[in-house]
């Protein structure tokens, strides 16, 4: 008996999810055909964190630095967008949304989320992009 | 057949199944890096309107990680069942990069479970400190990162990723937490875990581990072997997952467990799920966190609000642990959260429990918070 039940809630909780997920990600795949623009806005608009990290004006040229100018100011802008969507995805999945820390000691506790929560390498380059900007 | 030999053909089962999975999960990923892996990441910004630019030409590769000690503290108070409890606890994390492909870290935990005692007027209780974990990582490619030392034990996922209680959102442990983890909730010896892309749509994360005997009160471990897996699917921002674990001492046998992260795109809404089975107990618990930043009232409050709510059961197995609950239990939390400011947090909640032992309220009342302490310059320095 003991086992149906917890059996039977995992199956609820599997089922119910996914389905549920996959319909989400259906519905928005068709409602907004670029979904990294409108993913971002909305999750500016819908998930504004009460420690939530302010985002520079978009239309901010990248930083100046030796490695920094070899993106272009469209690239940076889609890479900041790019490490925003990643951000929430991932580090929202366990807290809220931390505040941005000195560069240096960001790329530390990037380092170690990506052995605590097994994010990707992209992800922690990515993140850590948005996270320094 | 004895059920020691189909427990064990069951076991053999499923490492073989563990191995396969990651056989195949690596196997289907060189299938994929057949393109260069950055171009998964191109290929997702194009598609989502992104850019062409590469990760690895990112100008944050260039910044050199500093030393990080970060310092966690609570304060609860803990009352029902007749009695009052005042738990107040410290755990710094202290964090070490070395080069570019090594971290250590460790966690160190100092707390203490006040009570009221009979003919002494006051609270009162040993103090308790325990090495949480420190561990050595090299981060040995994209895919994989070597860990030697003591370290959380990756069954499920509340003990790695929801434990401190800076992030949890309910201040007690579930049922099922002892299941799986070990003494102390670590384990001392090796692990190899990572995550990467197998799809531009899914990810696959692992961790597989050893850990030997240690008897050493603050450092204790058993000894067992395991693996957890999962898979995320960023888009739809849901995660699943399992974990396995084969005890290597005492009566071994084997630990399942499950997992479920989702977070809806259109709420700021968190539902989490774990099941835990073993020779010692078995249950589940479902926890929904709601950040109630959409309510149209009270917007200045509603906005660092947040609600959660956990459902959870637990059934005694056919041997008794001493680390496990004694008897069928069920138990209900519901709990208010109020954000002053990042790190900085009151917590509240109330808990009815069920079990033939007797049933009781729980009510818990406290103060989080969580700093940041960079030990260096931290700004770019070249």
């Amino acid at each position: 008996m003991t086992s149906k039940k917890i059996l039977a809630a995992e199956l609820a909780i599997l089922l119910g999810a996914f389905a549920t997920a996959m319909a989400q990600a259906q519905h928005d795949a068709a409602a907004n055909p670029a979904p990294a623009a409108s993913a971002t806005s909305q999750q500016l608009t819908a998930e504004a964190t009460p420690p939530e990290p302010t985002p520079k004006d978009a239309t901010t040229p990248p930083k100046s630095s030796s490695s920094g100018a070899r993106l272009s100011a469209a690239d940076e802008l889609s890479m900041r967008l790019e490490g925003e969507k990643r951000f929430r995805a991932n580090c929202g999945r366990c807290h809220v949304a931390p505040p941005k820390f000195p560069p240096r000691a960001m790329a530390t506790i990037l380092r170690h989320m990506r052995v605590r929560a097994t994010i990707t390498d992209q992800d922690q380059k990515l993140i850590l992009h948005y996270m320094t900007e | 057949m004895s059920r020691v030999t189909r427990l064990g053909r069951v076991s053999n089962y499923l490492i073989f199944a563990g191995l396969i999975f990651f056989l195949g999960a690596f196997g289907a990923r060189s299938l994929f890096a057949q393109t260069p892996v950055v171009a998964t990441a191109t290929t997702e910004s194009s598609s989502s309107g992104g850019s062409s630019a590469e990760p690895q030409d990112l100008d944050s590769d260039d910044i050199k990680p500093i030393p990080v000690l970060q310092i966690s503290a609570a304060f609860d108070g803990v009352f029902g069942g007749g009695q009052t409890q005042i738990h107040p606890l410290i755990a710094p994390v202290l964090l070490v990069p070395i080069g570019d492909r090594w971290l250590f870290e460790a966690r160190g935990g100092f707390e203490s479970d006040l009570t009221e005692q009979t003919g002494i007027p006051g609270f009162h209780a040993p103090f308790q400190k325990e090495l949480d974990y420190a561990q050595l990582d090299f981060i040995a490619n994209r895919y994989m990162t070597v860990t030697v030392g003591r370290f959380l034990t990756p069954f499920g996922i509340f003990n790695e990723r929801l434990y401190p209680v800076w992030i949890r959102d309910l201040q007690s442990d579930p049922l099922i937490l002892p299941i799986g983890v070990g003494p102390s909730n670590a384990s001392t010896g090796a692990m190899v875990r990572g995550g990467f892309n197998a799809t531009s749509q899914i990810n696959i994360n692992y961790a597989v581990y050893y850990s030997t005997l240690s008897t050493v009160s603050s450092v204790d471990s058993s000894r067992f072997a395991g693996w957890r897996a999962g898979i995320y699917v960023p888009k739809a921002r849901l995660e699943l997952g399992g974990s396995f674990q084969h005890l290597l001492q005492d009566d071994h046998s084997n630990l399942f467990g499950f997992h479920a992260v989702w977070q809806p795109l259109a709420l700021p809404l968190d539902i989490r799920a774990e099941t835990a089975r073993s020779s010692v107990g078995s249950g589940y618990y479902v926890e929904s966190d709601y950040m109630l930043r959409q309510v149209p009232f009270a917007e200045s409050v509603m906005r660092h609000t947040q609600i959660a709510a956990r459902m959870q059961e637990f059934y005694t197995g056919a041997i008794v642990d001493n680390s496990i609950l004694p008897a069928n239990t069920k138990l209900f939390e519901f709990g208010v959260n109020y954000y002053f400011r990042d790190g900085l947090r009151a917590v509240s909640s109330y808990g009815r429990q069920f079990s033939p032992l007797g049933n009781a309220n729980q009510w818990t009342i406290g103060l989080t918070y969580r700093v940041v302490v960079p030990l260096g310059h931290g700004g770019l320095g070249e």
